[in-house]
């Protein structure tokens, strides 16, 4: 699409599903942690880990869907940013997606090749199959692939975050204000 | 003179058979006393191990259970116990349905664990020895475990506690071994009212 044919801002269904999935991603950080590290007794930790397996799956369903909505719909022009920021950022987008699925399916791979498979009721709704049998050494190498993932996932939320914020607070253009909900009205510093 | 012999010896005999018989009936309570288990001071509670998750707590809550005591021979004494499996609790309804489930106590297939004694034996003049089969998962298995008993309230009352480890794979609950120990603690704890 040319300049002039892009819409202005981000559409509807991907507002809602950018800040709903980014809502269940920031739940899912440290709701792993704690149950992995927060010294919590069995019975809270089982079901710690029930409630993230939920949200695990959310949190792809969110993410394939807005895959598809990004495919299907048109995007914003980008900003008139150096070339380097323009790059940094396509970059840093494109691999929160990469690293959100490798997260949720390493995840998966956690749970299904875990030598106790606990079934995944997903919010005790209907159980969702597993994809492997279980392993102890796939399983091994799921919850490092896991781990890393997470951890990259809450570095780049990180930039991503900067990212929009040095745009709205230091360049004073629309790029964050582009992907609020329209009946938010957040004025930018500079206009 | 003869028939009034035979009558004293009938009536001798009578008065023996009775005698004994009397005896008899009066030595059963006292040598082998039913005691009624007290349920509100009953706790059949487990505790399980499992590598990077947190030790598992738990106990069943539905449970029957019978005790007769001899003091005077301890081997005539026997236990039985009949817990429901489905009344499982760990503190995580979630957690409890996941442990009736066929990965470990399979309840649907398997509503009753069991022990019954078959010998009991003093160990010292607070701990006894009760032998039997534990029936677990529908596998019979012998179990040994020592009790510490206790009388309470001038004797009319007994407290028991047995702690024991079993091994769940000999009993062909094999979910997650490694990961999850194969050894279970059990922690009995009951009291008991003479009938």
């Amino acid at each position: 699409l040319s300049a002039e044919a892009r819409p202005e801002r981000w559409n509807g269904l991907i507002i809602s599903l950018h800040w709903a999935a980014g809502a269940v991603i920031l739940a899912l950080l440290p709701l792993g942690w704690v149950m992995v590290y927060g010294g919590l007794d069995s019975a809270a930790t089982f079901d710690l880990y029930q409630w993230h397996k939920s949200f695990g799956f959310l949190a792809l369903a969110l993410t394939a869907l807005r895959l598809a909505a990004r495919f299907v719909g048109s995007s914003p022009p980008a900003p008139a940013s150096p070339r380097w920021e323009r790059r940094l950022a396509a970059c840093t987008q494109a691999s929160l997606y990469v690293l959100m699925i490798a997260a949720i399916l390493s995840g998966w791979l956690v749970v299904s090749t875990s030598p106790l498979p606990v079934p995944t009721r997903f919010f005790d709704l209907f159980v969702i199959p597993n994809i492997a049998p279980p392993d102890p050494s796939h399983f091994a190498d799921a919850v490092l692939a896991h781990k890393l993932a997470a951890w990259a996932i809450a570095f780049l939320i990180a930039l991503h975050v900067a990212g929009a914020l040095k745009h709205h607070f230091v360049d004073g253009d629309d790029v964050l204000k582009r992907m609020l909900p329209r009946w938010r009205t957040l004025r930018s510093p500079h206009g | 003179m003869t028939t009034l012999s035979c009558m004293s010896l009938r009536a001798g005999l009578v008065f023996a058979a009775l005698t004994l018989w009397l005896l008899a009936q009066a030595r059963v309570p006292a040598a082998a006393a039913n005691w009624r288990i007290d349920p509100a001071r009953t706790h059949i509670a487990f505790a399980i191990d499992a590598v990077g998750y947190p030790r598992t707590h738990g106990q069943f809550r539905q449970f029957a259970g019978r005790i007769s005591v001899d003091f005077e021979h301890p081997d005539k004494s026997s236990v039985a116990f009949h817990v429901q499996s489905q009344s499982v609790e760990v503190g995580s309804a979630s957690f409890d349905d996941y442990l009736r489930s066929v990965a470990f106590l399979d309840s649907t297939r398997f509503p009753s664990i069991d022990f019954i004694s078959n010998s009991v034996a003093k160990v010292d003049d607070h701990t006894v020895r009760v032998s039997g089969e534990l029936t677990l998962l529908g596998v019979t298995r012998p179990l040994s475990v020592d009790v510490a008993v206790e009388r309470e309230g001038g004797g009319g009352r007994l407290a028991f506690l047995a702690k024991t480890n079993i091994d769940r794979l000999a009993f062909g609950m094999n979910s997650g071994f490694p990961l999850v120990s194969r050894d279970v603690e059990l922690v009995i704890s009951s009291a008991a009212i003479e009938l």
